[in-house]
């Protein structure tokens, strides 16, 4: 029978003939459960030794939670939303967002097909077997998921059912049109209008995001909740509540909440008085939510302070025993007039006479004390270990309030910046990644920034293996990071001198879409240079090439740009950026090697001007002529030496006399003295002849432009011949 | 040819009769499936060779299970299986509306495996659109196949750069 049930499951149906069977393993089932329930307690054990533990009762979805807490996160997958091929793999911040929210785009295209069709998707050919087959949507059971969902417009035709349909899936806009359709407040009973009235007060008349549409909430870029009063005056909700007699308790608890909520303070305390003073009991969470907006009141922390403190008196005397949220509205206000001693003090008061009742400070309660104490400017207060050590003792977090989610984030942001401290941060993480607990991340954005605040407190503070370790877990699968991170992270290889790493980092720049920001390049270059003295041969190959497609990249960029496939301009590389270039690919012996290529190529940038500034380092330039002219690329070396001369840079003499000395194979005095007669000159070789050019127009400065114009003329023509 | 039919004839008919009689019957009964095994599920070949064919068209039907799979996975077609018909059809659905849906993109075989009520659909698709569509059209097959069929239904796609690389022969 069980082999049958399980062919049985692969199926969502029941044949009829097979109720029978059902029935008998359900009573099966049944009389197990009796004979459980009349067992002994199971401590005294049973005669032969064997004592089967007591039954746990199961939820549907237990099972599979079971299995899903056996496979943790793995992060060398791309996320489980995306696709797992490689084509479809996002590597980039900006790639990640668009196909998650393409697949969403796509899924909405199918809801609004089934929407706009409904009539066609009441199909009945799929039913299961052996089910009567009935004029209605078919799955068995039947699934709401997939079913098409009403469209209401002002032609439909509406009863009391749709409207509790709209209030049970808090469609907010469709329950005010039907509401309408309905014939406004008079046409409902008194239940239905008050579950209209707290639905209007949850949204403010406002259509929430729904729930399926999980991308969209993700990546919402939700700005910061402003702290104005968005309540609507005059609305919906106002005159359900005026229309309501005699008024419920219910009603102004509803009314009460939803202008707390939306920071229509005054007239919240208002009604709040009002219902007091005719002696209608007012709920916890009312007073919880007038506690979080007290400060809209009075102006000034003592009176402030004073307002709470008669709140929470008030709340004794109506007989209320507070509960977490009283404690989290509490600090939200207390941390939202400022900070200051006074404050701090009565924010330890509050959250000790708490504990002393037995409530802990939840997640969002240990926010507002860390927005509270921790402070950009303010003094270094260490809250954060008592608070882990605290949470590390609990068995799970569990979310209660929205704002649950910013605590990692802003703890992550009080490691990084206030306390600067690795281990603390490892710890936090660690907590993040305990059990369900990364569920209280947020959304993409504090995500992002979670991870920005851990990776740069992490390069700066933490040991360089532990570094690297981290930056392989994260990137870049669970993180991407911004350039600002990026920035820190190639601080931190360079420190650490890591010039393979260094090399990969310009890859990884042009992966996550990075490579156009000249600020990072440059960076990076500078990095390139500074730690490659001393790397192996290996590795410095690889940080030529890296710094050879660097070039290669730019010049693409320019040639999209003129074509006008770029949006925004190429911003160009610096002359000093473009130095580092030329010396790190000018380090090879070979002549036939491709380093010298680029070293022309960017000489070439330089000398038509296509490089921003002149470069910080003008004695690398000297070297990399002499280099070149030992190795037999003469063109290179005039080419060098010319630029040097043309911005005026003295290095322009003795490098035009070593590389002289080199070219014509002679001792430095003895070019020296060739060089003072101009005559001679015009038997050298073009190349050689357009050093010495370059040795004079430096030697004379500016009169040579002046007096001796055809020279200088002369030498603008021999540098362009070296450019052919 | 139908040897058992024959056995059967023989005692019945006197022995010259057989000859002209047994390959009639057999056509016009036409039980036997390995009468048409000469041409079902197979591809003729051209006169230019030039007819790509994928290693799943390349194999012949009774080299299923030995050389290649099933392109549906059910248990319908099992003792007291359950909605045989209904699979089908649905199979046939599913197939005509990837096809359709990822148009001119779709390089092999639609493969069709069904667990408990869960579908999973795999395709090699061609790179031809931005992964940016495809995911478009990947949320909108999901979603609207499952809203059809009324169970979740899951694609599972690799892509190729072009057809020719699923291209196993020419014939």
């Amino acid at each position: 029978m069980i082999s049958e049930h399980s062919t049985n499951i692969a199926f969502r149906t029941k044949r009829g003939e097979e109720k029978r069977q059902w029935s008998r393993l359900v009573h099966i089932c049944r009389t197990m459960a009796t004979l459980e329930g009349q067992k002994v307690p199971q401590s005294s054990s049973a005669s032969d030794g064997i004592s089967p533990p007591q039954r746990i009762h199961r939820g549907p979805t237990d099972i599979l939670q079971a299995l899903a807490a056996t496979v943790g996160p793995d992060p060398t997958a791309a996320h489980y939303k995306y696709h797992d091929d490689p084509y479809l793999i996002p590597l980039s911040n900006f790639r990640k967002r668009s196909y998650a929210l393409s697949a969403e785009a796509g899924r909405k295209a199918a809801a609004w097909v089934r929407d706009e069709h409904a009539d066609l998707f009441s199909m009945r050919e799929w039913d299961p077997p052996g089910k009567k087959k009935t004029p209605y949507l078919n799955a068995d059971p039947h699934i709401d998921a997939f079913a098409p969902k009403p469209i209401y417009n002002d032609e439909s035709k509406v009863t009391e059912e749709d409207f509790k349909y709209t209030l049970n899936n808090a469609l907010v806009e469709d329950a005010i049109k039907v509401f309408e359709l309905l014939g406004g407040v008079n046409a409902l009973s008194e239940e239905l209008k008050m579950e209209f009235l707290q639905l209007l007060c949850f949204y403010n008349e406002k259509e929430p995001l729904a729930m399926e549409w999980l991308e969209e909430r993700w990546f919402a870029a939700k700005t910061r909740d402003r702290h104005s009063a968005t309540w609507r005056l005059g609305g919906l909700a106002d005159s359900i509540f005026t229309s309501m007699e005699p008024k419920s308790s219910e009603a102004y608890c509803a009314i009460i909440q939803g202008m707390a909520k939306y920071y229509q303070a005054e007239r919240a305390h208002l009604l709040a008085q009002e219902a007091m003073e005719k002696g209608i009991p007012l709920s916890t969470s009312v007073f919880n939510s007038l506690i979080s907006c007290v400060g809209f009141l009075k102006e000034g922390t003592t009176l402030r302070i004073e307002a709470l403190k008669t709140l929470l008196a008030q709340m004794k005397e109506q007989g209320l025993s507070p509960d977490q949220g009283t404690l989290s509205s509490c600090l939200k206000s207390i941390s939202a007039w400022g900070g200051g001693n006074m404050l701090q003090q009565v924010a330890l008061q509050v959250v000790a006479e708490f504990k002393s009742i037995g409530l802990q400070p939840g997640l969002s309660a240990y926010y507002y004390l860390l927005c509270l104490f921790c402070k950009e400017r303010g003094p270094r207060v260490d809250i954060l270990t008592t608070i882990l050590n605290d949470l590390e003792k609990r068995e799970n977090l569990v979310p209660q309030d929205a704002t649950d989610t910013n605590f990692f984030i802003t703890a992550m942001g009080v490691c990084s910046d206030h306390l600067q401290d690795i281990s603390l941060a490892e710890r936090l993480h660690k907590l993040l990644m305990k059990g369900d607990n990364y569920r209280l991340v947020g959304d993409a954005y504090k995500e992002s920034i979670y991870y920005r605040h851990y990776i740069t407190v992490s390069c700066r503070h933490a040991p360089f293996e532990k570094t690297l370790e981290l930056l392989d877990t994260l990137i870049p699968n669970v993180y991407v990071p911004e350039p600002s991170v990026m920035e820190e992270i190639i601080k931190r290889l360079e420190a650490g001198g890591a010039g393979e790493r260094l090399a990969q980092a310009w890859s990884q720049l042009v992966v996550f879409g990075h490579a156009n920001r000249v600020r990072l390049v440059e960076r990076l270059l500078d990095a390139f240079c500074n730690c490659y003295q001393y790397q192996d041969d290996e590795i410095k190959a690889k940080i030529r090439l890296a710094a050879g497609d660097i070039l290669k990249f730019g010049q693409m960029a320019e040639e999209k740009e003129e074509k006008n496939e770029m949006r925004s301009p190429v911003q160009k590389l610096s002359a000093t950026a473009m130095t580092n270039i030329i010396e790190l690919c000018s380090d090879v012996t070979d002549k036939a090697d491709e380093g010298w290529e680029k070293v022309s190529q960017a000489l070439d940038r330089l000398r038509s001007q296509q490089a921003a500034g002149v470069p910080a380092r003008p004695q690398v330039l000297a070297q990399v002529a002499q280099r070149a002219a030992t190795v037999g690329r003469p063109t290179i070396a005039a080419a060098a030496v010319g630029y040097l001369s043309e911005c005026g840079f003295e290095e322009a003499t003795s490098a035009s006399v070593a590389t002289l000395s080199v070219m014509l194979n002679r001792s430095e005095e003895e070019v020296k003295t060739l060089l003072q007669d101009r005559s001679n000159l015009s038997a050298l070789h073009p190349t050689a002849l357009a050093v010495a050019e370059a040795y004079h127009e430096v030697k004379s400065g500016a009169s040579l432009h002046q007096s001796d114009s055809s020279t200088s003329s002369e030498s603008d023509s021999e540098s362009s011949d070296d450019d052919c | 040819m139908n040897i058992s039919m024959l056995k059967v004839i023989q005692p019945k008919l006197g022995a010259g009769q057989i000859i002209n009689l047994a390959p009639i019957l057999a056509s016009q009964i036409h039980t036997s499936t390995p009468l048409c095994r000469v041409v079902s599920g197979k591809y003729r070949i051209t006169k230019k060779r030039d007819r790509p064919l994928t290693y799943e068209m390349a194999n012949p039907p009774h080299f299923i299970a030995h050389r290649k799979s099933w392109n549906s996975w059910n248990t319908s077609s099992l003792k007291d299986g359950l909605r045989r018909s209904e699979t089908a059809v649905e199979d046939e659905f599913i197939r005509r509306f990837m096809t359709g849906t990822w148009h001119g993109l779709v390089c092999s075989e639609v493969i069709i495996k069904r667990q408990f009520n869960h579908i999973r659909v795999a395709a090699i698709i061609r790179r031809a659109v931005s992964p940016t569509k495809m995911y478009f059209l990947l949320g909108y097959t999901e979603e609207l196949l499952s809203n059809w069929i009324q169970c979740p239904v899951t694609l599972e796609l690799q892509t190729v750069d072009s057809f020719q690389d699923v291209v196993f022969k020419y014939i």
